[in-house]
């Protein structure tokens, strides 16, 4: 249909409650756009201002006395920390999300082939484990006590190594390759290793980015393993140094701290909380715009199940 | 047998998988056998003495014989989990439902891509920066709101030892962080309803309003029905992150927010791991059934389609 005339006819039926309609939406949308995103606008401005002025003035949107003086005292005081901490949260996020890939992509790809007689088994395998869980404290035992995860590195990786729901979803993209790609490369002798390597993730590429950065932003927001299993400071990855910061920060402000107590802990001013803030959100700013979309999509896929 | 040797490779490419599984999954199931004993570290899982169900009338204070303090904390957590969760669940469906109806609505491009990206950024912060964010609004001095209300002639509130504010703040900060992202889930159902319904309507002389009132909502249904579904299935799950990151181990605020999957943890110590087992398998065992009927019911309205 013409998409002009489409136009036109919208134009002759609108009325007056389709002017109320479409105002409401525009400042609907608008009022939870600005409550999502104003946060995190103050939190970067307050990180840029001076402290003086935010202890006085309170926190504001916009930078006052706009100043690098908090990035630059942070850096220089615990410069040493703060780049620890990233190397320990890049490394995890670079190898368990690697890791995480390869494990998951090479069951969903199995799991995908119809072929699969005890594919279905396998499945409910996975499954049972969303709907039924030993609970918190078998866990912990089991991981502390058998495997001594306790103040490893690898405590921070191997938990989150293979999620059920990613399995699913790059599932469901794997199963729309068309089977006969694959009959005909095994007609010419190709294993199904080469098969998957070679046809199946070159094809699914944009579902690999998909659930790669699902994994990627899950280790990097990690701090969840820390508090249970990390005790050495020099492990810590970002998200739990800022954890602890703002522990300490919040017992003070509930004012359970006797004051003297208090007097001797010494608290990062407000600008260096935002600015820790700010630095523990990291790549996420920058990388931001350029990876929504794939998230988007893989909401998009798991949401419309066929 | 003969299928495993002529799938063999699909079946190695699934073992990396089912070991973590099973490492991660299935071997501390074996450890829910401590909810039935008195565990003690030197006689291990499985040498512990059996005590029966005592843990378990412990929970609803039935027997106290064993010394350790039960003092109501544990229903009361179960009382906090269902409350948050049960209001999380009605904001949490009806704004985002709201988004994605006005977002349908909207035509212009750069407008929706601007908003959609500024709603969607909550979902990729950690609680523990959504807990820092929530600071930098309740701190005493330099709050935001403490401001506003000093600029109102208001006094100040110590937000950090207020504990009544607390489930508030932690339900909008659960519906805040997942807006964006449910909405989304919407508008791909959205996405794929039939457009010559809409054209129809149009053509009879159907406003905005009423299309949306008699196509939009009826259609969404089913999407509705199965997510609301599911969220009943996990209600008795708490958000151990979200409520550790917004509120941390803050003693005054404690007993107000404390969840069940937060209780387990922080009584872990003080009350011993057989007792937090017990209660751990209450209430994966409720969540097992629940999940099962949800499921049940999701494949009546969704044409034979489960959750899983």
């Amino acid at each position: 249909m013409d998409l002009n005339e489409n136009k036109k006819r919208n134009r002759i039926h609108s009325s007056f409650e389709d002017k109320i309609v479409k105002g409401f939406a525009i400042v609907f949308i608008s009022v939870i756009a600005i409550a999502c995103f104003y946060p995190l606008l103050m939190v970067l401005s307050v990180s840029l201002s001076d402290n003086a002025v935010v202890t006085k003035k309170g926190f504001s949107a916009i930078p006052q006395a706009f100043t690098l003086d908090t990035y630059r005292y942070l850096f220089s005081r615990s410069g040493d920390r703060i780049a620890r901490s990233y190397i320990v949260t890049i490394a995890i996020t670079v190898i368990g999300t690697l890791g995480a890939m390869l494990v998951t992509s090479m069951i969903s790809f199995a799991l995908s082939i119809k072929d699969l007689k005890y594919r279905n088994a396998i499945s409910f395998i996975c499954n049972f484990t969303i709907i039924f869980s030993a609970g918190l404290i078998p866990w912990f035992i089991v991981c502390n006590n058998y495997y001594h995860l306790r103040d490893t590195y690898a405590a921070l990786i191997l938990p989150s190594m293979f999620s059920v729901w990613s399995m699913f979803l790059l599932r469901t993209y794997f199963s729309s390759v068309p089977i006969s790609l694959y009959e005909s490369a095994k007609l010419d002798g190709a294993s199904w290793y080469q098969i998957w390597w070679k046809i199946s993730l070159p094809l699914n590429k944009t579902a690999m980015l998909t659930v790669g950065m699902i994994y990627a932003l899950g280790y990097w927001n990690e701090w969840w393993n820390s508090l249970m299993f990390i005790d050495d400071h020099r492990k810590y990855p970002l998200q739990y140094i800022l954890y602890n910061v703002m522990s300490n920060v919040k017992a003070i402000s509930s004012g359970k701290v006797p004051p003297g107590a208090a007097a001797n802990i010494k608290l990062p001013s407000e600008t260096m909380k935002m600015a820790v803030t700010i630095i523990t959100i990291g790549p996420i700013i920058f990388l931001y715009p350029f990876i929504q979309k794939y998230f988007v999509d893989g909401i998009m896929t798991g949401a419309v199940k066929e | 047998m003969k299928e495993f040797k002529k799938n063999r490779q699909l079946y190695l490419m699934c073992i990396p998988a089912l070991l973590f599984l099973i490492a991660f999954a299935y071997i501390p199931m074996a450890g829910i056998w401590m909810a039935f004993t008195d565990y003690k570290l030197l006689d291990g899982v499985f040498g512990s003495k059996f005590v029966g169900l005592h843990w378990f009338k412990a929970f609803f204070g039935v027997t106290t014989n064993s010394g350790a303090k039960f003092n109501g904390m544990g229903l009361r957590s179960v009382y906090n989990t269902l409350y948050i969760n049960f209001f999380g669940l009605i904001f949490g469906t009806i704004i985002p439902i709201t988004i994605a109806i006005c977002f349908n609505e909207l035509k212009h491009k750069g407008f929706k891509k601007v908003t959609q990206s500024a709603m969607f950024f909550p979902y990729f912060l950690s609680w523990v920066v959504v807990g820092a964010i929530i600071f930098a609004f309740f701190s005493n001095s330099s709050g935001i709101v403490n401001r506003v209300l000093e600029s109102v002639g208001h006094d100040r509130i110590r937000w950090y030892a207020e504990p009544k504010y607390w489930k508030a703040i932690i339900i909008t900060a659960d519906v805040w962080k997942w807006c964006g992202y449910n909405s989304i889930i919407y508008m791909a159902a959205m996405s794929n309803f039939d457009p010559s319904l809409y054209e129809a309507a149009t053509v009879d002389g159907a406003n905005r309003f009423q299309r949306i009132w008699y196509i939009t909502v009826p259609l969404l249904k089913p999407t509705v029905i199965v997510l609301v579904l599911m969220s009943i299935g996990r209600i008795f799950f708490g958000d151990f992150g979200m409520i550790y990151g917004i509120v941390g181990n803050n003693s005054l605020l404690y007993d107000e927010v404390a969840v069940i999957d937060t209780y387990v943890y922080s009584a872990m110590k003080s009350l011993g791991y057989s007792y937090t087992t017990a209660i751990g398998l209450m209430q994966s065992t409720l969540g097992l059934i629940l999940v099962t009927l949800s499921n049940y019911f999701a494949k009546k309205v969704n044409e034979g389609e489960g959750l899983f």
